[in-house]
């Protein structure tokens, strides 16, 4: 009884000790994404805004029971994680479920999942505990360097196969941005340059699916495809421009209402936001992430094992990505890739990726003092 | 790398420390950059562009529709509307913002009962149209169902309820021949006139009669409408502006008189022909009827397989327009044009009779008087008065076939007037010429006598019979129809036939209506004090008549199936004394020219000259009136 007791009374002073910037920040996001989808569709309640709540409300409870797991349980089953997340990859390839054309989806019993999108913190988590336990001076040297690109190689070849060229390529900016981090040396980052560099024309040569390669000309000379991908961007970029400096005011936006700009509750909710609060509506609403990725990077900073800081910048990086590929693709920037804006977009999978990264962060900088065996 | 395996450090660790926290800074720094870029985007898109996105968005809402004109209404002489715009509920649909075209089409022959063959006309539609133009779903909706569906249009996007314009004809189709009706354009009117508005589904062009001839006057001009839409084309709001407003068509009106229209048609009763009333000083027709009638409402709102075999299988032939279409043998009313050209060949003196033994020989051939026991001696008044055969058989081999066909062409017939619709017939008047060109053979003096009583090869239709008749009556202008009134008529040419010939031959007609012994002959006349009539009676056969019925004694009509029956034939005019008009009637298989034809002619002439103001009618048609 005293145990279990003890157990509590711990429980109690960790929730005190938790770092609260960050689940406050996120929550805040969720509530901006609240307010955009019951925008996006007509003021009605029922119509997305309280599934989101819904969701964003569960999602922050696996966010706190996450951070609440000591760090070291994430830390054993980092590889786990990773090769468990790698068989459901190659279970797409051979039970996958085709819609549209890509087959991304695996149903397990009554729920669907999506692997690439639990490939994404996976890959965190494996290459900040293959830097963990790997010896500082071996990280330029080749076992290093071959390990790590097989961390990183192995699921972008199985999601790009899907075929998904967006979440591939986060995968891989994702993991190079370990790799900086973890402190590879000059040297080696040249030559990766330079390989990326001959690369490209091969890849875009012999790499790609037609319609991938279709969707680049696209965003490269919208005139190519009037009425399909770049009448998207066209509608998204007016909404956006229409929005003026202080927008038209909530539930006013003529684009909205119009039903002009199509998926204007998930990848294109920011279109809503920008053309109802303007820019101050949208420098607000990046204000708000920029706010949640300082608040990662310290947590960082104030942890004490590689593994932690790895894991923390990593899937500071994997947030970050989404909301510029996001934010680049609605005006036009990037080409439309179907990334989602993090908690505000609807959609089930991505919000309870997020929170749990974030609860797998919030663990690392609460358990800082946990120590993690390195297995040199 | 020949750097010895060793164990990590504290310093090693304290350095690789200090370089991620520098990389860290690196990459968010980096970062930062990233967002600058958003921002800037987000200051070009906002700021530095918004007023063009501004404008694009109020275009995305706005939108502009194409709004069918009221079309001009049909009127009588005297404003009477014959074709007129009622209300009417329509649903149209616009295919591109539907998502699921077959529970769409199920949900709505739910809610407005459409039958699987209107569905199938649907499908064909959008098949053959292209997406963003509206299609009609259905017209002539009755007010429950469209109340239904509006109740329910929210749920179905792309689907739009108008309430619009139909065509209606009033009588139930009495001035269809004329009038005739609208349809939609099909795709050969498409092909000729690229007026936008031809694709609207709410327009009708006109396809026959008066609607087709008069199709620009009647059409107006297209209006445009502002409407705010959303995404799925639902229109939100209307911002009307009055210079954009339609441009209603303009009225047309006709020289019929509708309510002599409908006498007539009442005293044709069931009966088959056709009659023509016409102004002789004007040329205007004041009746222009085909009977029987079809409703033309019907090709309005869609014809059904029942009706369309209904007005196929009728053996009076609702649809075919008798007056202008139909090719009759004038019979013994083409008498007049050879009493004409005999008395101007000068080889024929009007008081020299002629004996009718009932039958003449030329050659092995023999030519029958329609009265058997014949006429005796005739001179020619008395010729045209009894309709004696032998007397033009005899006069029509002097003079010859030519000054005939001369003499009925200057009468108007053999030639089409023009007066502004579709269908006029041109007739035949026979000549060797003619038979050399149409039937590569010679002429024989046999077709000589058939064309002497307006028979054998003579056609003509009952508005040249009119013509012919108001001709006879002028006396001096060759007198062609109009239809359209307020037109700027060209004067009429001479008549060029000589005035004394002119004033005989109105004479002898008059003693056929008005004399005992004439053919048309009642005691009451017109039933109108103080005012006479002239015609003359005509009876064509359809039939030949074999040599065996003549000897066994020829049937008479009553004894025949109806189609071959003889036709009653009569042209007349009055007042006699100051001619004001003419008719031309044709009454199909209804016996001789004397019954039902003349009793028709004189009951319209009587009413189109008491509605002219002319009368009082006499105590005897009063009395009939009160019977």
């Amino acid at each position: 009884m005293t145990a279990r007791f003890e157990e509590l009374e711990g429980l109690s002073s960790k929730l005190h000790q938790l770092n609260w910037l960050l689940p406050v920040l996120a929550g805040l996001l969720g509530l901006v994404g609240v307010m955009a989808i019951l925008s996006a569709n007509n003021g009605i309640w029922r119509l997305g805004a309280m599934q989101h709540t819904m969701r964003i409300g569960f999602a922050f409870v696996v966010m706190i029971c996450v951070a609440m797991t000591n760090i070291r349980v994430w830390y054993t089953l980092a590889y786990p994680a990773y090769f468990g997340a790698l068989l459901l990859l190659v279970g797409v390839e051979f039970f996958g479920i085709n819609v549209n054309g890509s087959v991304r989806w695996l149903q397990l019993g009554p729920i669907r999942i999506q692997p690439s999108e639990v490939m994404k913190p996976a890959v965190v988590l494996a290459l900040a505990r293959f830097y963990h336990d790997l010896p500082t001076w071996r990280v330029s040297d080749p076992i290093g360097l071959i390990g790590v690109l097989f961390l990183i190689g192995a699921p972008m070849a199985f999601v790009l196969r899907q075929p998904d060229l967006g979440t591939s390529l986060l995968i891989c900016a994702t993991g190079a941005a370990i790799i900086f981090l973890a402190g590879v040396s000059w040297r080696v980052i040249g030559l990766g340059s330079v390989l990326v560099a001959v690369s490209v024309p091969l890849v875009w040569q012999f790499g790609l699916r037609d319609y991938q390669r279709g969707r680049i000309l696209t965003f490269l000379d919208p005139s190519r495809d009037p009425a399909g991908a770049s009448y998207h961007i066209t509608q998204s970029k007016i909404a956006l421009g229409s929005g003026g400096l202080s927008g038209k005011g909530y539930m006013q936006g003529s684009q909205r209402q119009g039903g002009y700009v199509p998926e204007n509750s998930t990848d294109f909710i920011s279109t809503v936001i920008g053309e109802e609060f303007g820019f101050i509506g949208s420098l607000a609403l990046m204000g708000l992430y920029i706010a949640v990725i300082a608040a990662c990077i310290r947590l960082s900073l104030q942890c004490k094992a590689v593994f932690s800081r790895l894991l923390i910048l990593g899937l500071t990086t994997t947030f970050g990505l989404y909301i510029f590929i996001n934010l680049g693709m609605v005006m036009g920037l990037l080409p439309v890739v179907g990334v989602p804006l993090p908690l505000v977009s609807y959609g089930g999978t991505v919000i309870l990726v997020v929170m749990g990264s974030f609860g797998l962060m919030l663990s690392a900088h609460l358990h800082t003092d946990t120590p993690l065996p390195r297995s040199d | 790398m020949a750097r010895k395996p060793q164990q990590t450090t504290q310093a090693d660790k304290n350095r690789s420390d200090a370089q991620m926290t520098r990389r860290t800074a690196v990459l968010g720094a980096g970062g930062l950059g990233v967002f600058g870029i958003l921002a800037g985007r987000f200051y070009q898109l906002q700021i530095q562009q918004s007023e063009n996105y501004l404008a694009l968005s109020e275009n995305n809402r706005f939108n502009f529709q194409t709004i069918v004109p009221s079309r001009g209404i049909v009127r009588d002489r005297f404003g009477e509307p014959l074709a007129t715009n009622t209300l009417d509920y329509q649903v149209e649909l616009i295919a591109e913002q539907i998502d699921d075209l077959d529970l769409t089409l199920l949900q709505l022959a739910d809610v407005i009962h459409l039958s699987n063959g209107e569905v199938e006309r649907i499908r064909r539609d959008i098949r053959r149209r292209p997406d963003f133009v509206p299609i009609t779903v259905k017209d002539h909706v009755d007010w429950d169902d469209f109340a239904a569906l509006n109740m329910r249009v929210h749920a179905l996007p792309g689907i739009i309820p108008k309430a619009g314009e139909g065509r209606s004809y009033p009588d139930d189709g009495l001035f269809s021949h004329v009038i005739g009706y609208v349809g939609k354009a099909n795709d050969a009117d498409v092909a000729r006139d690229d007026d936008p508005l031809l694709l609207q589904p709410a327009f009708r062009i006109g396809k026959t009669g008066v609607e087709q001839a008069a199709d620009a006057r009647l059409r107006g001009k297209s209006g445009k409408l502002k409407v705010e839409v959303n995404a799925r084309g639902r229109v939100v709001r209307e911002w009307p502006d009055p210079r954009d407003a339609a441009l209603q068509g303009e009225d047309v009106y006709l020289t019929l008189d509708a309510d002599l229209q409908r006498f007539a048609a009442e005293q044709f009763e069931d009966d088959s022909g056709g009659i023509a009333v016409m102004d002789v000083m004007t040329g205007e027709l004041r009746t222009l009827l085909s009977m029987p009638t079809f409703d033309a409402n019907l090709f309005v709102s869609g014809l059904t397989q029942a009706d369309m075999d209904g007005l196929n299988n009728d053996e009076k032939r609702p649809q075919y327009n008798k007056v202008l279409s139909g090719g009759y043998a004038p019979a013994s009313t083409y008498k007049m044009a050879v009493m004409l050209a005999a008395l101007k060949s000068g080889q024929i003196d009007p008081d020299r009779r002629i004996f009718c033994g009932g039958k003449t020989r030329v050659g092995n051939r023999l030519f029958h008087c329609w009265r058997p026991e014949g006429h005796g001696p005739v001179d020619m008044r008395y010729a045209l008065k009894q309709s004696c055969d032998t007397y033009f058989y005899e006069v029509s081999q002097v003079i010859g076939v030519d000054a005939i066909a001369d003499m009925a062409r200057r009468l108007g017939l053999g030639q089409r007037y023009g007066i502004g619709i579709a269908g006029e017939k041109q007739g035949i008047v026979p000549d060797p010429e003619w038979k050399r060109d149409r039937l590569g053979a010679g002429w024989r003096m046999g077709d000589t006598l058939n064309a002497s009583i307006g028979q054998g090869f003579v056609l003509a239709s009952p508005m040249q019979l009119a013509v012919m008749s108001a001709r006879l009556a002028n006396g001096t202008k060759a007198v062609t129809p109009s239809l359209f009134a307020g037109e700027e008529l060209t004067p009429f040419s001479d008549l060029d036939i000589d005035p004394g010939h002119l004033g005989f031959v109105q004479d002898a007609m008059w003693s056929v209506c008005e004399e005992p012994g004439g053919t048309a002959y009642r005691p009451n006349g017109l039933g109108l004090t103080g005012l006479d009539m002239a015609g003359k009676t005509g009876t064509s056969q359809v039939r030949g008549i074999s040599r065996a019925e003549r000897a066994s004694g020829v049937l008479s009509n009553a004894q025949l199936p109806w189609k071959y029956r003889d036709h009653s034939i009569f042209v007349g005019y009055a007042p006699y004394a100051r001619p004001r008009f003419a008719v031309g009637c044709v009454v199909e298989h209804a016996g001789s020219g004397a019954g039902r034809a003349a009793a028709i002619t004189r009951a319209v002439l009587g009413e189109a000259l008491r509605r002219d103001g002319l009368g009082p009618r006499t105590d005897a048609a009063v009395d009939s009136t009160r019977l």
